[in-house]
C-alpha cells in the first residue's frame, strides 16, 4: 500500500513536471536582441539606407529583434558614442557597430565589451583591434579591381592621379594599397595622390590643382563618392573628359550619370545591402556559438557602361 | 493459490504481488496508451489540417496577387491597343504631310491623352511613343530620350519591334531610356505599324511602377518570415525580397522547381511551403513561401492544450484507478484475510458478510459454507478421536491383570485346601465383585461410591494375600460419594502403590485412600508409605513404560489421560514422593454442586 502511494505520487510528479517543461520550453525560445549602430541615418544616403535594409532583411529571416541607431551626420562620432552608451543600457545580446572614427570610437566601443555584450564591427575598423568579427568591403580587393582595370584597358604610358578621401583613414589606405597592387608595375606611374576630406568642393579644387600641376595625367582614380564626383566635375570643367580616363568609387545618381555619359569608364561599387545582411546573419551565428571567420568581405564589383543594366548591377546602382 | 487456471500463466497479472496493483497498473496503462494514441492522432490531424489550410490560404493569396497583376497588365494592354490604333499617333510618327500648326495640334492631342492616363493612374510612371526615325513623345512631352543610351541595346524596345504588334512585357528593370529618371518599372511595349509600309516602325510603351508590384507582394503576410516572389516566363526574378542576395550568391531560390512544379504547392526538405500560381495573362509565376514551423506555431498552443488535457485525464484516471481497484479488491482482501485465519486454524469471526450477487460474493458464500463444514468436521474429528481413545483406554483398563487373577485363584485353592472356608468365601466374593464391576458396568462414568467399592474389593483380596504386610484405610467423605467420575481411576493407583511402593518395603506397608473437596475440586488421594520414588522416577511417571507392560501396562498414564479426556485438561493426577518415606498421588476431579443434582436427576 505504501509503495503504491509512492508510485502514484511519482507519476503525478512526472506528469506535472511534463506540463511545466512544455510551458517552459515555449518561454525559452525568446528573441535575441541586437542593436546596430551605423554611421548615419539619412534616407537620402543610399549606402546606409541599403545597409539598414539588408540588416532588417536578415533580422526578419532569423527572427531577431533589431534596433538601428545612428547620428544624422557621419562626422558626429561623439553623438555616435552617446548612442553606444544608450545601446549598452538596452542590454542587447550583441551590438553591431560601424565606428564613426578610427581613433575616437574605441573609447566608447570598449564599454560594449566591458558590459559583456558581443561586439561586431561593420564597414570599418578602428585603431584598436576589437570585436569578434568584422563585416566590411574588402577595400584592398576593391582597390585592386580599379588597378586591374587600368592595366587591362589602357596602354602602358598611363599617368595616374589618385583622389583620396580622408588621409590616414583605413579605407583610403587600403583602397590605395589595393590600387597599387592591382596596377603591379604600373604603380610607378602614379603621379600624385591628393585628398578631399570627403567634400565635393575640395575634391573639385584639389583635382583641378593636381591637373594643372601634372598636365600629363590621363587616368584619375577616385577613392570614394565625394572624391570621384568632385574630380569628375573638375575634369568636365577643364573640358578634359575625352582626354582623361576616370574610374570612380561608390555609387550615386551623379556617378551613374557620369558613367552613362562616359565621363567615368568604370566605377567600383560596394554591396551595402549584403554588408548589412551579412553583419546581422553572422551576429546571429555568433550568438548561436557557431564559428564565424574574423573578417567577412561583403564584396565589391566593378561596373562599366556595358554592365550597368545587368540584373545584379541595376540593383546595386539603383537601390530601392 | 498456486494452482493455475487452465494451466496457463496470465503473465502480466502474475508479475505483481497483488491483484490491486495489477488492476491499477493495467488500468493506467490502458488509459495512458489510449490517451497518447488519441493525442497523437489529434495532433497529427491538427498539424495536417493547419498545413492544408495554410496551403489553401496561401494559394488564394497568391492567386489574388496574380489576378491583381493581371488586371494591371490588362489595363496597360488595353491602353496600348487604344494608343496603337490612334490616328494622331500614326500620323505623328509616320505621316509626312501637314503643316506645322496641324502637327502642333496633333502633338497636343496625344499629350492630352497621355496626361489623362497619367493623372488617373499613379502606378504608371512613363507612357510614350518612339519612332524609328527619332521622333518621340514621352509623358507630357517634357521628358526626353536619354542621349547616352543606344536604343538598339534596349531590350524591351527591340522586343516590341520584333513582336509584330503583340504586346511584350519586360522583367523588372530600371527605365534608362527616359533621361534623368531612373525608375524601377515593368515595361509593356507594343510595336506600331506604319500602315503605308506595313512595317513596324515605332514603339508604344507604358511603364508600370515596380513598387506597385513589390508593395503588393510585401503587403501580403506569410507569417513573419514568409514571402512572395515573382518569376517571368524565362525564370528571371521580377520580384524577390532578397533579389540582391540572390544575385550575389548569398541566397538560393528554387526557380526550376517552381517553373516545372506539377503541384500547385509543395513542401521542401528544409520545411518551407511553396505555393505556385502561374498567370496565363503575363506568363509570370507568383510564388508564396511560408515556413512550416511558423505555420505550426499556432498549433503549438493546440499541442499544449492537448497535452494538458491528456495529463488531466491521466490524473483523473489515476485517482479513479486507485479508487476502483480498492473497491474491486476489497472483498477479495477480506476473503484472503479470512482464509489466512483459517489457515492458522482460527475459525472464530471469519464468516464473511455476503450481500451481493457477483463472483466474489458467490466465492464468499462458498467460503462460508466450506469453513462451516470444515469446522464441523474438525470438531467431529476431535470428538471421534476422543471417543476412540476413551474406548481404547477403557478396554485396556477393564482387563483384569491375569497374574492377579491367577494369584488370587491360587490363594483361594490354598485356603480351600487348608479348609479356611470363611476366608475362601470372602476372597471369592471379593473377586466376584471385582469381576462383575469390571465387566458389567458399561457406563463410562461411575459414582465415586462404586469406585471406592471396587477398590475396597481389590484391597480385600490383596490384604488377604499379603496378610500383615498390608494395611489399608478408606476415608471418603459422604458428599463426594455420588459424584460421577471416569471409571477405573482409583484402583490402578492403589495397585501401583502396592506393587511399586509397599511390595519392596521391609515390613508392614499401609495404603490410605481419602476422598474430599478442596478448592472447588473433588480430590481422591492415595497415600502409601512404601519405598517412594526419586525425583528422577517422579519426573518420568507419566511416560509410557513399554517394559512395564506386564505389570503396569495401562497404569498411571492411562488414568491420567482418561481423566483429562472425560473431565478436561485442567484435571488429572499429581504426585508427591520422596524415597523411603512414601508416595502421595492425588486425583483432581471437577466438583460442581449443580452437576451433582443433574447427575442425580439423570440417574
Amino acid at each position: 500500500m505504501k509503495r503504491k502511494k509512492w508510485i502514484s505520487i511519482l507519476l503525478i510528479f512526472v506528469l506535472v513536471s511534463a506540463i511545466f517543461f512544455l510551458v517552459e520550453r515555449d518561454g525559452k525560445t525568446k528573441e535575441k536582441n541586437v542593436v546596430m549602430i551605423v554611421k548615419i541615418i539619412d534616407s537620402t544616403n543610399d549606402f546606409w539606407t541599403s545597409t539598414i535594409k539588408g540588416a532588417n532583411m536578415a533580422a526578419k529571416e532569423y527572427g531577431i529583434s533589431l534596433t538601428v541607431l545612428g547620428p544624422d551626420a557621419e562626422t558626429k562620432y561623439e553623438e555616435q558614442g552617446a548612442m553606444i552608451q544608450e545601446a549598452i543600457a538596452m542590454k542587447p545580446d550583441a551590438i553591431v557597430l560601424s565606428p564613426a572614427s578610427y581613433t575616437e570610437t574605441p573609447e566608447y566601443a570598449e564599454k560594449i565589451e566591458d558590459a559583456g555584450i558581443e561586439l561586431i564591427l561593420m564597414d570599418s575598423v578602428m585603431e584598436k583591434e576589437m570585436g569578434s568579427c568584422v563585416v566590411a568591403t574588402d577595400n584592398v580587393d576593391a582597390g585592386k579591381k580599379m588597378g586591374n582595370y587600368i592595366v587591362e584597358n589602357f596602354s602602358e604610358d598611363v599617368n595616374i592621379g589618385v583622389v583620396g578621401h580622408v588621409q590616414g583613414s583605413s579605407t583610403a589606405i587600403e583602397r590605395e594599397e589595393g590600387l597599387r597592387a592591382g596596377l603591379g608595375d604600373l604603380a610607378e606611374n602614379i603621379v600624385d595622390t591628393v585628398f578631399c576630406d570627403s567634400d565635393y568642393r575640395k575634391a573639385y579644387k584639389v583635382t583641378k590643382e593636381m591637373l594643372k600641376a601634372h598636365p600629363e595625367i590621363n587616368v584619375i582614380a577616385g577613392l570614394n563618392e565625394y572624391s570621384s564626383v568632385g574630380a569628375a566635375r573638375a575634369v568636365i570643367a577643364l573640358g578634359l573628359e575625352d582626354e582623361v580616363h576616370m574610374i570612380g568609387f561608390d555609387s550615386s545618381l551623379k556617378e551613374v550619370e557620369f558613367l552613362e555619359s562616359e565621363v567615368f569608364e568604370a566605377i567600383v561599387v560596394q554591396k551595402p545591402l549584403n554588408m548589412g545582411y551579412l553583419a546581422v546573419e553572422n551576429t546571429v551565428r555568433i550568438l548561436q556559438k557557431k564559428d564565424v571567420p574574423q573578417y567577412i568581405d561583403s564584396g565589391s564589383v566593378l561596373i562599366t557602361k556595358e554592365t550597368m543594366y545587368t540584373p545584379e548591377n541595376q540593383k546595386l546602382l539603383f537601390p530601392i | 493459490m498456486k494452482q493455475e487456471i487452465n494451466g496457463k500463466k496470465p503473465i502480466l497479472i502474475r508479475r505483481f504481488k497483488s491483484i490491486r496493483t495489477s488492476i491499477l497498473l493495467s488500468y493506467i496503462l490502458v488509459v495512458l496508451v489510449s490517451v497518447a494514441v488519441f493525442a497523437m492522432v489529434a495532433l497529427n490531424y491538427t498539424e495536417k489540417t493547419v498545413l492544408e489550410n495554410a496551403e489553401e490560404y496561401s494559394t488564394q493569396l497568391i492567386n489574388q496577387v496574380n489576378s491583381d497583376i493581371d488586371s494591371y497588365m490588362d489595363y496597360l494592354r488595353n491602353t496600348s491597343i487604344l494608343i496603337s490604333s490612334n490616328a494622331d499617333v500614326h500620323d505623328y510618327l509616320f505621316g509626312n504631310s501637314g503643316d506645322a500648326a496641324q502637327k502642333e495640334e496633333q502633338i497636343e492631342r496625344i499629350i492630352t491623352q497621355f496626361r489623362t492616363i497619367l493623372d488617373t493612374r499613379d502606378d504608371i510612371v512613363n507612357i510614350g511613343i518612339i519612332g524609328k526615325d527619332g521622333k518621340y513623345i514621352i509623358n507630357q512631352g517634357l521628358f526626353h530620350i536619354n542621349e547616352n543610351i543606344e536604343l538598339e541595346n534596349v531590350e524591351w524596345l527591340q522586343k516590341a519591334l520584333d513582336n509584330h504588334g503583340i504586346t511584350a512585357i519586360s522583367s523588372s528593370h530600371v527605365q534608362n531610356v527616359v533621361a534623368g529618371r531612373y525608375e524601377w518599372v515593368v515595361t509593356l511595349s507594343r510595336g506600331l505599324q506604319n500602315k503605308s509600309t506595313r512595317d513596324i516602325e515605332g514603339v508604344f510603351f507604358v511603364d508600370l511602377n515596380y513598387s506597385s508590384i513589390s508593395e503588393l507582394c510585401d503587403a501580403i503576410s506569410f507569417g513573419n518570415r514568409g514571402y512572395i516572389y515573382i518569376l517571368d516566363e524565362e525564370g528571371s526574378v521580377i520580384y524577390h525580397p532578397q533579389q540582391q542576395l540572390l544575385y550575389s550568391g548569398l541566397k538560393q531560390e528554387k526557380i526550376d522547381e517552381v517553373l516545372h512544379a506539377k503541384e500547385r504547392s509543395f513542401v521542401t526538405e528544409d520545411g518551407k511551403l511553396y505555393c505556385v500560381s502561374k498567370s496565363s495573362e503575363t506568363g509570370w509565376t507568383v510564388v508564396g513561401v511560408a515556413y512550416v514551423s511558423e505555420l505550426l506555431k499556432n498549433s503549438g498552443e493546440t499541442t499544449k492544450i492537448y497535452v494538458i488535457s491528456a495529463v488531466l485525464i491521466l490524473l483523473a484516471a489515476l485517482v479513479l484507478a486507485v479508487f476502483l481497484s480498492r473497491e474491486i479488491t476489497k472483498p477479495i482482501k477480506v476473503l484472503s484475510n479470512s482464509m489466512r485465519e483459517v489457515e492458522k486454524g482460527n475459525f472464530e469471526n471469519i464468516m464473511l458478510d455476503v450481500r451481493g450477487e457477483n463472483e466474489i460474493d458467490r466465492l464468499g458464500a462458498s467460503f462460508n459454507m466450506m469453513t462451516t463444514e470444515i469446522k464441523h468436521l474438525m470438531e467431529q474429528n476431535v470428538e471421534d478421536q476422543r471417543q476412540k481413545r476413551k474406548s481404547e483406554l477403557m478396554a485396556l483398563q477393564a482387563q483384569i491383570n491375569p497374574h492377579f487373577l491367577y494369584n488370587t485363584l491360587d490363594s483361594i485353592i490354598w485356603m480351600a485346601e487348608w479348609g479356611k472356608n470363611k476366608e475362601v468365601v470372602l476372597m471369592t466374593s471379593s473377586l466376584a465383585k471385582l469381576l462383575r464391576q469390571s465387566i458389567s458396568n458399561q457406563n463410562e462414568l461411575v459414582r465415586v461410591e462404586e469406585e471406592v467399592e471396587y477398590t475396597r474389593s481389590y484391597l480385600t483380596i490383596q490384604k488377604m494375600r499379603y496378610k500383615d504386610k498390608l494395611e489399608y484405610d478408606i476415608q471418603v467423605v459422604p458428599e463426594v460419594m455420588r459424584y460421577k467420575v471416569a471409571k477405573l481411576i482409583l484402583q490402578p493407583l492403589v495397585e501401583n502403590a502396592i506393587y511399586h511402593g509397599i511390595k519392596y518395603k521391609e515390613g508392614k506397608g499401609s495404603v490410605l485412600i481419602e476422598g474430599f473437596i478442596k478448592d472447588e475440586e473433588l480430590i481422591l488421594r492415595v497415600t502409601d508409605d512404601g519405598i517412594g520414588m526419586t525425583e528422577n522416577q517422579l519426573a518420568h511417571i507419566f511416560e509410557k513404560h513399554e517394559t512395564d507392560m506386564r505389570r503396569n501396562s495401562v497404569g498411571v498414564l492411562n488414568v491420567h489421560e482418561r481423566i483429562q479426556l472425560y473431565h478436561g485438561k485442567e484435571y488429572g493426577l499429581t504426585y508427591k514422593s520422596s524415597p523411603g518415606v512414601g508416595t502421595e498421588v492425588e486425583i483432581h476431579l471437577p466438583y460442581e454442586k449443580g452437576e451433582q443434582h443433574e447427575e442425580e436427576k439423570m440417574d
